[in-house]
């Protein structure tokens, strides 16, 4: 078990690394910082005092080691825009982030398991193709178009305007259900082939011969069985809670952390971009870690090995 | 004594209720906009999107009537009063007494001086490093007294003044910047402008109330927000909702649609840019040997060889035209709508120009940096097959931003260029494509000039009067024509949606102003 965890601590640590590093090249690759601060037409002079003043005149191996050593310090350096240590905008943004995608999540979770389940116990009943149906029409449909289409019903057929107030719950719903509908869908799916998995294995046959009854037996034995591939997914959707959102926050004019991202790569804020990054391989390295910890918890045949 | 007081407190009410009533009459606007430049320093956040706020909250030495006259060809005092030139070189600017700043603090000439001092724009290490271009020149700038300035300038410029207009002429409170530095003011800004800035997030919104202390009379809107909403299809439904009193950036191709929707209209404006293309005529450009563009005949024959006028009129309507080079209406006497170009559209003239070049067919690269033009890249693709027409082949790249563009090889590469700075034609044709220019300097560069261009820039910028001036212009303008080292495409357009009901014209300009000028409130 030590030798389990010690190997998923190895690579997370070093996917961590891989992310840093490529995050660092490709952002100086892309275009050059100092030319985003500049007017196009602007003079090399000013061009070349706004690299001097980032840093960005110095060989690129020794910008990387100047970072990782930076970040080992817990400097995560400062926005070029508004000299406002990174991890300060980005935490500014997060709160807002957090509760449009957990209120997505709640949403897909608490409508997804219950579909998928009911799906799983009528199976091929027209009930499981309704839910199959609308789980497909859910995973598919582009979010951004969804969104954009709530927004238009709203303005043109209701004259109100749809989200963008992280501070009102009501107007978080319709953001959530454009963030949320994917999920749902996907969580109806996976719960549904689970349920189905574990409800035809031979231990739930033996369940029943020993005379358990149907309740019991689904919650006491299928759900936990069940439960394992979908804890994955939960684990990622977790970690994709703050970089997940990028096209809804832009639809709706939601000011979270996708936005922020998307503006810090367009106006190439190193540091910003870097610091988001960051934190969301974090993020998705952490919930990776504790998923597969949980394995532990909920897979005895793992606790074995 | 009872009576008295009652007297007094009745006077007091019926004083203080105007006040209230205009205080509550006084719209509260919204105006969506597609993005906020991330600092408030007017110089640093110098951008369409950073001077939709700042001309709001800031106010410069000098202005350009806009509210009389769209173009603003003529200059109005604004915080300063008179401006005279002493000698040839040196102005002394009179300030307008008992401006306040947001903070009650009077401003005076060591504001001004600080504004535009060398720690802030054009020393060696500046504070704002983009205001070295706008300060060009100015060598001394001394308070000579509680309210008046002297400006030194290593040339003697007869079109200083102008430059009082732009960003450089801003007055900032020395006292504030000085206590909570650069990047905290870029934050918080403060200035004598009309509304004073109460809130800003750069990734969300920016607001400013209404500063009733302003110099310039009532202040016609209650307060300001500035919303970042970055699609467009939500800025019209906010707009259509009631949610905005006005939006910003509406793509040319849907600003029928917002026309057409109820309550709402489209106001579009030509503003002071103009998108173009330079031709890269290096013939010492080691990514391109062979350079077939040093050659003149292929490059008139390319300009020749596209009908702007239809193209426009395809994309644009009658919204905008193709200029004549630096012939541009907010240069005043100095435009003259009769003049014409030296290479219209002419594919008989275009393919006799081919046959003289030794142009064999080869593929010329375009790099167009993505939708930062309106309409860029669809004119890109009509004009790319009015050039195969007569028998020369494009081909253009789109990248995603100026610096992947400016990557070479290139033989040609998308720009604009500002009319704005002098009043006259010296930004474009001097300043842009003389011999310190980007265009000429930088690892961008495009050309050469000719010594013959130099020796007529020269005139030009020594020119004291308006005819010889305007007679080196002329000379100077026919030298380009003759290298064509580019081509100007259209004037750019910025559309509007405007709520009805709000009384508000911006003039031609894609900044937005909200004062007692620009905004009338019934």
């Amino acid at each position: 078990m030590i030798s389990y965890i010690g190997l998923r601590l190895i690579r997370a640590v070093v996917t961590l690394l891989i992310t840093i590093t490529l995050v660092f090249i490709f952002i100086r690759f892309s275009g050059d910082p100092a030319a985003a601060l500049a007017p196009p037409d602007a003079p090399q002079e000013v061009i070349d005092q706004y690299r001097e003043a980032l840093g960005l005149d110095k060989p690129l191996w020794s910008q990387y080691t100047a970072y990782l050593g930076q970040l080992l310090q817990g400097d995560f350096g400062y926005s070029v825009h508004t000299g406002l240590p990174s991890v300060q905008v980005f935490l500014a943004r997060l709160p807002s982030t957090l509760f449009l995608g957990g209120t997505a999540l709640a949403v897909a979770l608490a409508a997804g398991l219950p579909l998928g389940a009911i799906a799983a116990l009528n199976r091929g009943k027209p009930i499981d193709r309704l839910v199959m149906g609308f789980s497909v029409f859910a995973f598919a449909l582009p979010n951004f178009l969804f969104g954009l289409v709530i927004i238009l019903i709203g303005a043109l057929v209701f004259q109100t305007y749809i989200g963008s107030n992280p501070d009102s719950f009501l107007d978080v719903v319709f953001p959530a259900l454009t963030l949320g509908l994917a999920s749902m869908g996907a969580f109806a799916r996976f719960a549904r082939s689970s349920l189905l998995e574990t409800i035809n294995a031979p231990f739930m046959v033996a369940a029943e011969a020993r005379g358990i009854g149907r309740t019991r037996r689904l919650l006491r034995h299928a759900v936990p069985n069940a439960s394992i591939p979908l804890v994955t997914l939960i684990g990622l959707s977790l970690g994709g809670l703050i970089a997940g959102s990028i096209v809804t926050e832009q639809v709706f004019g939601w000011p979270g952390v996708g936005q922020l991202l998307v503006r810090s790569v367009a106006t190439r804020d190193i540091a910003t971009v870097q610091f988001i990054v960051l934190a969301v391989a974090v993020t998705m390295i952490l919930a990776n870690l504790i998923v597969d910890l949980l394995y532990l918890v909920i897979d005895p045949r793992i606790r074995s090995k | 004594m009872i009576h008295a007081k009652i007297l007094n407190i009745t006077f007091a009410l019926a004083m203080a209720v105007p006040a209230a009533v205009f205080a509550q009459d006084r719209p509260e606007i919204t105006i969506a906009v597609d993005n906020l430049w991330e600092t408030m320093d007017p110089v640093i956040g110098i951008s369409t999107s950073g001077a939709r706020v700042h001309y709001n909250v800031f106010d410069t030495l000098i202005a350009r009537n806009r509210w009389e006259d769209p173009d603003g060809a003529t200059l109005v005092p604004q915080l300063a009063t008179k401006w005279e030139r002493k000698t040839p070189m040196i102005w002394e600017f009179t300030l307008r007494e008992g401006v306040k700043f947001h903070d009650g603090h009077v401003m005076d000439a060591e504001d001004v001086a600080f504004s535009m001092s060398e720690e802030r724009l054009w020393g060696d290490k500046p504070l704002a490093p983009r205001g070295k271009r706008y300060a060009a020149n100015i060598i001394r700038v001394e308070a000579t007294g509680p309210l008046t300035v002297e400006v030194e300038l290593d040339i003697a410029d007869p079109t200083f003044p102008n430059r009082l207009a732009t960003p450089l002429g801003f007055v900032l409170p020395e006292h504030y910047y000085t206590e909570v530095g650069t990047d905290a003011f870029g934050q918080m800004p403060m200035g004598t402008g009309p509304y004073k800035v109460v809130s800003f997030d750069p990734s969300t919104e920016l607001t400013a109330v209404a500063f009733d202390d302003y110099w310039n009379g009532p202040v016609p809107a209650e307060s300001l927000n500035f919303r970042i909403v970055p699609e467009f299809s939500t800025r019209f439904a906010g707009l259509v909702s009631g949610e905005f009193d006005i939006i910003v950036s509406i793509p040319a191709d849907q600003v029928e649609q917002v026309d057409n929707a109820e309550g709402v209209s489209v106001m579009s404006k030509g503003i002071e840019n103009y998108p173009m293309f330079a031709f890269n005529m290096l013939d010492d450009d080691e990514t391109i040997p062979n350079n077939p563009l040093t050659d003149p005949n292929l490059r008139k024959a390319m300009v020749s060889a596209i009908d702007r006028d239809a193209i426009v009129q395809a994309l644009w309507g009658d919204s905008t035209f193709v200029p004549t080079p630096f012939n541009f209406p907010e240069y005043g006497d100095y435009f003259d709508p009769d003049r014409k170009r030296a290479y219209p559209f002419d594919p008989e003239r275009a393919k006799e120009l081919l046959a003289a070049s030794d142009y064999d067919g080869e593929e010329l690269e375009w790099h167009i940096t993505r939708g930062f033009y309106p309409n860029y890249e669809i004119a890109a693709e009509f004009m790319i097959e009015q050039w195969r027409d007569v028998g020369i082949n494009v081909k253009m790249t789109i990248v995603d931003n100026f610096s992947l563009a400016y990557e070479r090889p290139f033989h040609m590469l998308n720009m604009s260029m500002s009319s704005d700075f002098s009043g006259d034609p010296w930004r474009p044709l001097w300043l842009d494509w003389g011999p310190n220019s980007s265009r000429v300097t930088a690892k961008h560069k495009t050309y050469v000039p000719t010594d013959k261009f130099l020796e007529l820039g020269d005139k030009f910028v020594k020119a004291q009067d308006f005819e010889s001036r305007k007679a080196a212009y002329l000379e100077l303008v026919a030298e380009w024509e003759d290298i064509t080292p580019g081509m100007y495409l259209w004037r750019n357009v910025v559309s509007y949606g405007v709520r009805d009901g709000l009384d508000w014209d911006p003039g031609n300009s894609a900044v937005t102003i909200f004062d007692n000028r620009f905004l009338k409130v019934q």
